[in-house]
């Protein structure tokens, strides 16, 4: 008994319809419809484990702006995406902070730090 | 620098605009400043904290202030002059700019060329004509944006959303992080407006209804919103009897089409082309008013941020060329003509000598077609959405078969069977 799945690919704006072929053991035997290799890759972890990159702020102090914005480094499992906002809202940063400065070292133990996307000048 | 000494004067720090000034600079342009009305040069892309931001000109998947950041550095690096708090008010047929400013006060110059680049504004309630009361509470989608990302305010905590934009599905997410319930999305058309990968990661993800061929038909409340009334709507958009619905929220959000701001265009004299609001541009994206230029949103609304970059990099060096003496015939060349399922193609004219490359979107969904420029080119697609941005390059080479005395190609959307 096969299946057929079928993710959208959100890795750029063709939002691709990608089909996998699922066999009996939840193995999948095929995949189409994308038109990027990226999409190959995906396509079986949006089917298994899907991952997002979570973009958000945090509360500033001692800065003229109230908030930094900042994201993941890298993606996180999409189940962690409302979880991760209670630790974010427990967070001040003081400024300077630089683009790319870490912010939430290993967010949620899933290794992935949280990090500035904007800059704060003292 | 004097400001009498100044080649290109461009408006506007967003995107298009740090773009087109450091292109000009690279180009050659000496004296190139940039009017900003913002404390900080960036625009809007400050307030875009998601990502999917430079994809195609970076190679990265960034945020909007990273994208901002890189091009803030490479504004500073090429010797651009940023005058900030400074709002262009005036610009006259010979390019004469009125601004005001809290250092400088009144200002008034002549650079030798200008590059627009104000961006878009939304659609307001007031566009649509929702019936009802007048309650606090309603909000365009980029306004509960700015309050949200940047002011740090949150808007309402049940919340409605009209329209199915990119920035109202982004919205929906960013609100739902935030605490808030959105318990609906309502599409008066029958597919999203937006981009599919933010139907998928901002309204599948976190499970929040879409209603497609819905809109709203009053809304509720004395001193802020109570609810909202929605129904379903015929294939001419108008509410169907019996199919209303109350739904109760505080807050109304719109996200329901974007206009190119052109205000200052018009002071200018810059013609302006009513299907996409923003100015005819010729190649070199100079305006109807020669040493009048425009890039970005401010010329017809893009749907990514890279392709913003590229055309007002276009609308920069030409600013620049012309800053240095170079004369680009105002408004000539072959005319590019909108076809079957075509609503409009930018640059809307040509030159047929130089590599250009083509931005166009089409009027109704449609699948397996072919886009054809005259017959020298053409483009298949599986699918093709008025949310998305088609382009087509063309190179010298294949516009040299128009011939000598064509002087207008029309671009068509034709079904096609083949693979």
């Amino acid at each position: 008994m096969t299946r057929i799945e079928t993710v959208i690919c959100i890795g750029c704006p063709m939002g691709c319809e990608i089909k996998l072929t699922v066999g009996a053991k939840g193995e999948i035997t095929k995949i189409s419809g994308n038109r990027c290799k990226e999409g190959k890759s995906y396509a079986p972890q949006e089917y298994k484990n899907p991952v997002r990159i979570l973009t958000a702020t945090v509360k500033t102090a001692n800065s003229s702006r109230p908030l930094l914005p900042v994201r993941s480094a890298r993606p996180i499992l999409k189940r962690l995406l409302l979880p991760s906002m209670p630790v974010l809202a427990g967070i001040t940063v003081t400024a300077p902070v630089r683009v790319g400065d870490v912010v939430v070292p290993n967010l949620l133990d899933t290794g992935v730090d949280v990090i500035a996307t904007g800059e704060l000048l003292s | 620098m004097n400001l009498h000494e100044i080649d290109v004067a461009v408006i506007g720090s967003g995107p298009a605009g740090m773009a087109a000034a450091v292109r000009a600079k690279e180009t050659g342009a000496k004296n190139v400043v940039i009017l900003e009305r913002a404390e900080e040069l960036g625009g809007l892309l400050h307030q875009c904290v998601h990502n999917g931001f430079g994809l195609f000109y970076f190679h990265e998947d960034l945020t909007g202030p990273e994208y901002a950041h890189r091009f803030i550095e490479k504004t500073m690096d090429a010797g651009v002059r940023p005058m900030l708090e400074t709002m262009a008010l005036n610009i006259s047929p010979d390019r004469e700019i009125t601004a005001v400013s809290n250092k400088n006060q009144f200002l008034k110059f002549r650079p030798e060329s200008i590059v627009l680049a104000m961006g878009c504004r939304e659609r307001s309630r007031g566009a649509l004509n929702i019936p009802g009361t007048r309650p606090a509470g309603v909000f365009t989608a980029g306004t509960a944006q700015r309050f949200i990302n940047v002011e740090g305010f949150l808007p309402g905590r049940q919340v409605v959303i009209l329209g199915s934009g990119d920035i109202g599905m982004i919205m929906a997410r960013r609100l739902t992080l935030e605490g808030a319930r959105v318990e609906a999305v309502v599409e008066v058309l029958p597919y999203v407006g937006g981009l599919i990968r933010n139907e998928v990661q901002c309204l599948h993800d976190f499970d929040i209804p879409l209603f497609l061929k819905h809109t709203v038909t009053n809304i509720y409340g004395e001193r802020r919103v109570e609810g909202v009334r929605v129904a379903e709507v015929d294939s001419r958009m108008n509410p169907i009897g019996g199919t209303e619905r109350d739904i109760a929220c505080d807050t109304l959000l719109l996200s329901v089409g974007l206009i190119p701001e052109n205000e200052l265009s018009l002071t200018a004299g810059v013609e302006l082309d009513p299907v996409t609001g923003g100015p005819f541009v010729d190649g070199a994206r100079q305006t109807t008013v020669p040493g009048i230029f425009a890039g970005g949103n401010v010329v017809h609304v893009h749907d990514l941020v890279d392709n913003v970059t590229w055309e007002s990099e276009i609308a920069g060096e030409s600013a620049a060329r012309f800053a240095m003496g170079e004369r680009i015939p105002a408004w000539a060349g072959i005319k590019l003509k909108a076809g079957r399922n075509i609503r409009y193609v930018v640059p809307h004219t040509i030159s047929g000598n130089e590599d250009v490359t083509l931005y166009m979107r089409v009027r109704e969904p449609e699948q397996n077609v072919r886009i054809n420029v005259g017959d020298i080119a053409g483009k298949s697609e599986l699918i093709v959405k008025p949310s998305s941005m088609l382009k087509i390059e063309l190179t010298s080479e294949q516009l040299k078969k128009l011939g000598k005395n064509v002087t207008e190609v029309v671009i068509d959307c034709q079904k096609w069977g083949g693979k």
